[in-house]
């Protein structure tokens, strides 16, 4: 009896230390000082990304995880994902402005957030050109530089208007493309109409190889061949291309398209890609130029 | 005064036993002999209220269907044939489970008293896994004692119901299990205990009923149960009362103990 | 040498000990129940608090809110839900006679979470007036259905002709569990990408949804539930020798089954329904409350909820201040701290847990 209480009071000992360490490493991880004259915390990459482009990113006092771009903002205090926001953390970081993209939750945090007298703009979310200049528009009012985002919105408008005609061609040339979100465990989970995915490959010019559902979902082997994507496109998550290739095309779903025929797979950034935000000109440029070739 | 009429049980298409009446006194140790599946357990069980059955049952003059578990608690106690219990309780907080549920509960010394009585006082801070099955056996004993510590309260037997007392004992625990018994109708309550020793039954026991098939064939002190004709009939097969067997076989009865 | 010391001294008396715990818990859940009302993401402090109250002071905006509506009902819901899933799990390993039991036994968990599921994805195909009749509780209110609805379920196809079998709803359960896992699986698979993170948030548990209206819906029925589980403590003693022993020293035992089912459903389904799934307070707690003041039931059961309520209560403030201004969902802070802490029981006290 006495043994063993001694055993456990070493244990737990050993246990509460270690978690210290842990515990410790993370909150080190985490210190990073608010920036005193900032007063907005901004939930969602798209809308962090407007902040920054309508030269406000001197108020931003923290972000939401999936706000990763500009790089700069990566250093500002991390309050959650989005969709399981803790009001109290919200709150610690001291806002007077919340800009949050649709789907912020719970809604018990937000209906607490509002009560302590914290102004929350939620800004819409929409996958095509207008929806894009509508955000910045929502933004800059909500931070009162409504010039400034005109101006933005006239240039982002343009570039978007320009990209969108230099994709532009003849449907019977149009290459079909597979949005493959994830490939775990050998299941390919691809996307429908409805995502931004789906938007994006029409916006730079390409046909969405799979129409038959809204959404992502993982696809079986012969819908995949029955796809026939000329072109995989995924998310950039780092690490070696070639031997990620290799095992991509390798998979018996991937192997009998064409696009492991020509070993056509595109990588891009997944928020340049589907934040759409003001960078949504560029990325329909690269997605088009990478399908086509530059200059097409 | 213990009664038990027309006693039908059935389990699926079989008729374990097929109207049993059985009348056990007061102040007398009542065996339940026969051969494996005669029903011997079955009838116990039907007694004690654990097995659906048909007939009825009266204790203390009583009929014990319908009565709460607790009144019936306070009236008898029973003893089943193996008792593994989960969790770690120790000795002397398995004995203090039957204090609760009898009428001494308001007597903290009994369990230790009950503990003692089976030999077993030292054991009180062990675990009773950690016991042999003899041991164990022992420990459920004294549980069952301190549930029914007076053999006579208020004017009214308790009763013992045993269900093969002496299975796993040695044969000096066996005869310290039934001079328990014993000492207990003695006092003036009732035992009722299912026996497959049949010198431990004649020893000890005031009355015998013998079962055979499910049914009862003969009842009464052992001397004229406990015959040549009745045990080969109930056992199938040739057995001989009182007859010591043929020179050279060593034999060991427990009545040289009692001499 | 220490064993022989044991078995010559008089025996000591464990259920003194678990009473004396009584006291000893609850000072513990006032203490974790100051901390978490001190410590938190913000800087808004319960001393500074008081220091401003006694000065005569008026509290800010800011810590009103933090105090009164994050911290407090949170703080009730931690203590509510703690103490339902421990004395739930000390219940049903009583009533099952297996130290590994858990509230999922009895199909808690897999309705639970099928209702959920239900709720997240296609709750938004209800007619518009049940919507505004649930509004942001529709997932809690459908979890808490699925829980106690399948439960109920279980119980049923388990009780003939007036009897609960322990077995068959064993049995049942894990045939519940897996209809129900399909069917989550089906829903899984239409739901879409937002849907999912939601679910798997869900999964892992959490209190930071906590508030008044909550604690409100689900602890009376807490409350309630864990109130009827306390008064078990004798017969699941009893039924530590077994049904027809129990029922020999004189326990009610079909009574006391439907209690204790009954009384689970309703203190876990609820807590699920407003905390999603929290793993191991059901376990660890009256795993680690036997081996400091024995099995016996009377006293375990409201150590547990005292334990089981501080415990949780403990893992939020470390699941709101770790990653601080974000939280980690408390389920892996109470698998993070519970799990080894369970693996070391098992190798430490292998004796004590075979039965």
């Amino acid at each position: 009896m006495k043994r063993c209480n001694d055993g456990f009071a070493k244990f737990a000992a050993l246990w509460t230390a270690g978690f210290g360490v842990f515990f410790a490493m993370t909150v080190a991880a985490q210190q990073t000082a608010p920036n005193p004259h900032a007063d907005v915390l901004s939930i969602g990459g798209a809308v962090t990304e407007i902040v920054v482009a309508l030269d406000q990113q001197h108020r931003l006092r923290a972000r939401d995880t999936t706000s990763t771009y500009p790089e700069a903002v990566t250093n500002l205090p991390d309050v959650g994902y989005m969709r399981a926001l803790s009001p109290e953390g919200v709150l610690s970081v001291g806002p007077e402005l919340i800009l949050s993209g649709e789907g912020a939750g719970p809604p018990e945090a937000l209906e607490v957030i509002r009560a302590a007298d914290v102004r929350f703009v939620e800004v819409p979310d929409a996958f095509d050109a207008d929806g894009i200049l509508r955000k910045i528009e929502v933004v800059a009012d909500a931070l009162d530089v409504p010039e400034r985002g005109a101006q933005l919105a006239a240039e982002v408008g343009a570039e978007l208007e320009a990209a969108m005609q230099r994709a532009e061609r003849a449907d019977g040339e149009k290459k079909r493309v597979l949005f493959v979100i994830s490939t775990q465990g050998g299941k390919i989970n691809a996307s429908g109409t409805g995502t931004a995915a789906d938007a994006l490959i029409r916006m730079a010019g390409g046909v969405n190889a799979v129409s038959d559902y809204h959404g992502y979902k993982q696809i079986t082997d012969e819908a995949v061949g029955l796809a026939a994507p000329d072109v995989i496109l995924m998310m950039d998550r780092g690490g070696d291309h070639g031997v990620a290739d290799d095992e991509l095309f390798d998979m018996p779903a991937i192997r009998m398209t064409p696009a492991a025929q020509s070993r056509a797979v595109v990588r891009m950034d997944g928020l340049l890609m589907l934040g759409f935000g003001p960078r949504t000109a560029e990325a329909v440029t690269r997605l088009n130029e990478a399908l086509y070739g530059e200059g097409a | 005064m213990l009664e038990a009429r027309d006693i039908r049980v059935r389990y699926g298409p079989f008729e374990a036993l097929r109207g049993v009446d059985l009348t056990a006194r007061a102040g007398e140790v009542t065996a339940i002999v026969g051969p494996n599946g005669s029903g011997k357990s079955t009838l116990l069980g039907a007694i004690t209220a654990s097995l659906p059955h048909d007939g009825t049952v009266r204790l203390n003059g009583r009929e014990v269907e319908g009565q709460k578990p607790w009144a019936l608690a306070a009236q008898r106690a029973v003893l089943p044939q193996s008792s593994r219990l989960a969790f770690p309780f120790k000795v002397l907080e398995v004995v203090r489970l039957g204090l609760q549920s009898g009428t001494a509960g308001d007597r903290p010394e009994v369990p230790m008293q009950a503990l003692a009585r089976v030999g077993l006082a030292q054991y009180a801070d062990r675990y009773f896994q950690d016991l042999s099955g003899g041991e164990a056996q022992r420990v459920m004993l004294a549980r069952v004692l301190a549930q029914v510590w007076a053999p006579v309260e208020d004017g009214q037997p308790r009763w013992l119901l045993l269900d093969e007392p002496v299975a796993s004992l040695d044969i000096a625990h066996q005869l310290q299990v039934m001079e328990i018994a014993r000492e207990f109708a003695r006092a003036g309550g009732g035992v009722v205990a299912v026996m497959h020793d049949l010198n431990l039954t004649a020893l000890f026991a005031d009355c015998v009923a013998v079962l055979s098939e499910g049914r009862l064939l003969a009842f009464g002190a052992p001397a004229e149960v406990m015959t040549d004709e009745t045990l080969s009939l109930a056992y199938g097969c040739a057995l001989r009362v009182s007859a010591p067997p043929p020179e050279g076989v060593p034999f060991i009865l427990p009545h040289a103990a009692l001499a | 040498m220490a064993l022989i010391a044991d078995s010559a001294a008089p025996p000591r008396d464990r259920l003194g000990r678990a009473r004396a715990l009584h006291g000893v818990l609850a000072g513990v859940l006032a203490l974790c129940a100051l901390a978490s009302l001190q410590v938190g993401a913000t800087d808004v402090t319960l001393t500074a608090m008081l220091g401003k109250l006694i000065g005569g002071e008026a509290l800010s905006q800011m810590e009103r809110v933090v105090l009164f509506d994050i911290r407090l009902p949170r703080l009730a819901m931690g203590v509510l839900v703690g103490a339902a899933l421990a004395v739930s799990g000390a219940a049903m390993q009583g009533l099952f006679r297996n130290p590994l039991a858990d509230p999922g036994i009895v199909g808690v968990g897999a309705g639970a979470g099928l209702g959920a599921i239900l709720a997240i994805v296609l709750g938004a195909l209800l007619p518009v007036w049940i919507i505004n009749l649930v509004g942001n509780q529709l997932t809690p209110f459908a979890a808490f259905l699925g829980g106690w609805g399948s439960t109920i379920l279980l119980y049923r196809v388990s009780t003939r002709h007036g009897r609960t079998s322990v077995a068959t709803m064993l049995l049942a359960g894990i045939a519940l569990g897996a209809l129900a896992g399909a069917l989550s699986g089906i829903l899984v698979y239409i739901a879409d990408d937002r849907q999912l993170r939601d679910l798997t948030f869900w999964g892992l548990g959490s209190l930071t949804g906590a508030s008044w209206a909550k604690v409100f819906a689900a602890g009376p029925l807490i409350v309630l539930s864990i109130g009827a589980a306390l008064v078990l403590g004798r017969g699941l003693n009893g039924l530590a020798l077994g049904e027809a022993t129990a029922a020999h020293i004189g326990i009610d035992v079909q009574r006391m089954k439907n209690v204790a089912i009954l009384s689970v459903a309703g203190a876990t389904g609820a807590a699920v329904a407003v905390s999603g799934g929290i793993g191991f307070v059901g376990i660890v707690v009256p795993h680690l409350l036997r081996l400091a003041s024995g099995p016996d039931h009377r006293t375990l059961l409201l150590n547990s909820a005292l334990l089981g309520a501080s415990l949780l209560i403990l893992a939020d403030v470390i699941a709101r201040v770790v990653i601080a201004p974000a939280e980690l969902p408390i389920g892996i802070v109470t698998a993070v701290l519970g799990a080894p802490v369970f693996l070391w029981i098992l190798l430490k006290r292998r004796g004590l847990v075979d039965l």
